[in-house]
């Protein structure tokens, strides 16, 4: 992928490219928000990490100003503020996703897969079942099958299984699953995740040979054959 | 510095209500001038008319009204009065003027057409026919200038005195006011200088700047608790931090140890890596609490249901609840009215307090959530049957990093029921703690949305 990461603390960028790097990414850096904007427009990128506080041009300014000038792609926002109007007010102006510092290079690359491969709008609402291997998740119908056997599944965690299928074979994290199946921006102090896919994985897992949720040590869970 | 004074606003005003009396004055003299001087002038004519009718009334007899103005013009003192008594031809018969005429009727003469009489002073005068003779009776306008001339002088000295004694109270008055004023000027300049003990001294009067000053002293006790709640906290996060620090410390002492020996560092950099995260969670959740409180959420709120938020925490925690062998139940009145607020924060309010029930709960409680509506609240309990809290610590739990003693070693930042408390009061909540029997009750009262 080419990644372009608009951050003006070398230390968080050198961090990032770094990371992005080893994970055989390409990596473009820029400190500056005006020079973002006139590169961001010539350059076609796959994701953009975009820091709230820059010189020349805020991160707010520079995402409402790529997303009047057309640019499409995915946009992840860093901040050292961890407030609900900041992920609220970056949303709103065009950001797909946002990442409070100080974070773990695994959480920023589970998220920087998620948005590369979203899939656009309107693909997403014709997509009526997910399968994965052979489970088998129908979104109209609500029902979850595996090997042909029925599986009885609680609204949330048909959720959960829904958004682990979407992003088969990605990375996806505690906090990103907490933001996207429960809609809790804060931090649980009990092991809400691990407990629901405790449950989900005695469902979809226990009674059959191949396990297909797994756990990513230190970051989260990742569902694939 | 006279400019300074009057720049001040009690000298200002003395000088300006000075001058508003001062003009009124001035008026009111003048009016009462006038009026005076009509009245006057109206008398005059009535006693010219007087005298008119009572020599007319002696009779048409020329000796009769002969002597009788001749005893008429005897009496008369510095030519106060005139008198004339003529014949069809204009004749003079007696009187004490020689003048040819006079108009019929009343006119006003000045002395210049008058031969023997005193200068520079009109004569009110009326003419008219007695049978074939014809009668003058005039009197002069001294007394009424006069008259006017004193009460002028009276109204003159009057005003003075007045306008004097204004001056005087006016400037007792400004100085005093000055003095107050100065007097809060120099606490303030204290305050500013940090010394939050410092009050406006009020004065036993209860006037309007003893209401300022009293609203000043209670925004400055305001201020002096809440300093001391900034120090307090300072304190609080410093010995809060210290011990994730310092086991931090330890751990990459350990990790460095481990590598001179060339053992395996990773689980003890883990532990460095979690403590880190532990400061970190307890900022973000200072900050957290620090943006609530600033009120600038409130401009994001909606009218939304309160029911699918208690499902989604009942829905989420109750298999953490079951897992550790505790239950979690959610009871709600159907039909539940809207309230104002911020989703994300009432999720996490609720969230809060639940989870602060599994954790301090034994396996084998209950927590119960309920929700009802009471008038015009929106009433949500979370009770649960674990320790409770003693009723003496109830009003601190609420402060920030406080715990209980003996929560002291569980884990938990002590900062989530001060969260609660500040999303509550963000939505105009109240929030209180009571005893269950066994077990603590959390009440959350939300004014309903003002559409439902």
């Amino acid at each position: 992928m080419r990644i372009l990461v608009v951050e003006d603390d070398q230390r968080t960028f050198e961090y990032i490219r770094k990371g992005l790097l080893e994970a055989g990414h390409v990596c473009d850096v820029i400190e500056d928000g005006t020079d973002a904007l006139a590169h961001a427009t010539r350059e076609p990128y796959d994701v953009m990490v975009v820091d709230r506080m820059l010189p020349g041009l805020d991160g707010l300014s520079l995402v409402k100003a790529l997303r009047s000038a057309a640019v499409k792609a995915p946009i992840l926002f860093l901040t050292s503020v961890g407030g609900v109007d900041d992920r609220v007010e970056g949303l709103e102006a065009g950001g797909d996703d946002y990442l409070v510092k100080p974070f773990a290079f695994s959480e920023l690359m589970a998220r920087v897969n998620a948005l590369a491969r979203r899939p656009p709008p309107q693909a997403s609402a014709e997509k009526t079942k997910l399968s994965v291997l052979d489970l088998e998740l129908d979104l109209v119908r609500r029902t979850c099958r595996r090997a042909g056997k029925d599986i009885e599944l609680m609204p949330r965690e048909f959720s959960l299984l829904e958004y682990l299928m979407r992003n088969e074979g990605r990375v996806i994290t505690r906090t990103m699953l907490l933001e996207r199946v429960w809609e809790f921006h804060f931090d649980p102090q009990t092991s809400v995740v691990e407990t629901h896919i405790s449950r989900l994985r005695a469902k979809i897992d226990k009674p059959f040979e191949l396990p297909l949720l797994h756990t990513v040590r230190n970051t989260g869970y990742s569902l694939h054959a | 510095m006279p400019s300074a004074i009057f720049r001040s606003t009690p000298v200002r005003l003395t000088v300006l209500l000075g001058a508003v009396f001062g003009l009124s004055l001035v008026i009111t003299a003048a009016i009462a001038f006038v009026l005076v001087r009509q009245e006057l002038a109206a008398r005059v004519d009535q006693s010219v008319a007087d005298t008119f009718a009572i020599i007319a009334r002696a009779n048409t007899d020329v000796d009769d009204l002969q002597e009788s103005v001749d005893n008429h013009s005897a009496a008369t003192l510095d030519d106060d009065s005139i008198y004339l008594l003529q014949d069809a031809s204009g004749r003079r018969l007696a009187g004490n003027v020689t003048t040819a005429g006079f108009a019929e009727g009343w006119s006003t003469v000045g002395s210049d057409t008058l031969e023997n009489a005193e200068p520079g002073v009109d004569y009110r005068v009326l003419s008219g026919p007695i049978g074939q003779y014809r009668l003058t009776v005039g009197t002069n306008l001294s007394e009424v200038d006069e008259v006017a001339m004193l009460m002028l002088t009276a109204l003159g000295w009057a005003g003075a005195v007045l306008v004097a004694l204004v001056a005087v109270a006016g400037v007792f008055v400004a100085v005093r006011g000055q003095r107050r004023l100065e007097q809060i000027s120099s606490t303030m300049a204290d305050v500013g200088r940090g010394d939050l003990r410092a009050r406006i001294h009020l004065s036993r009067r209860n006037d309007d700047v003893d209401r300022i000053g009293r609203d000043v002293n209670v925004a400055l006790d305001r201020l002096a608790a809440l300093v001391e709640g900034m120090r307090q906290v300072s304190v609080d996060i410093a010995h809060e931090l210290k011990t994730p620090l310092n086991r931090m410390g330890i751990a990459i002492e350990g990790a460095i140890e481990s590598n001179e020996r060339g053992a395996d560092v990773t689980p003890m950099l883990e532990q460095a890596q979690a403590e880190g995260r532990t400061i970190n969670s307890t900022f973000d959740a200072l900050l957290r609490i620090a943006q609530i409180e600033s009120g600038a959420r409130r401009a994001r709120f909606t009218d939304l249901d309160l029911a699918p938020i208690l499902e989604n925490i009942a829905d989420a925690y109750g298999a953490v609840a079951s897992d550790n062998q505790q239950s979690l139940e959610l009871i709600q009145e159907p039909g539940l009215p809207q309230v104002h607020g911020d989703a994300d924060l009432l999720t996490q309010l609720f969230a809060n307090l639940v989870e602060n029930g599994l954790r301090h709960c034994p396996p084998g409680s209950s927590i119960i959530i309920g929700a009802a509506r009471q008038a015009s609240h929106l009433v949500v309990t979370v009770s649960d049957t674990g320790p409770g809290i003693p009723e003496a610590e109830r009003e601190k739990v609420f402060r920030r990093l406080y715990r209980l003693e003996k929560s002291r070693t569980t884990s938990g930042s002590g900062l989530g029921l001060s969260l609660v408390k500040a999303i509550a009061d963000l939505h105009g909540a109240r929030v209180s703690l009571g005893a269950s029997d066994p077990g603590l009750v959390v009440r959350i009262e939300i004014p309903v949305a003002r559409s439902a």
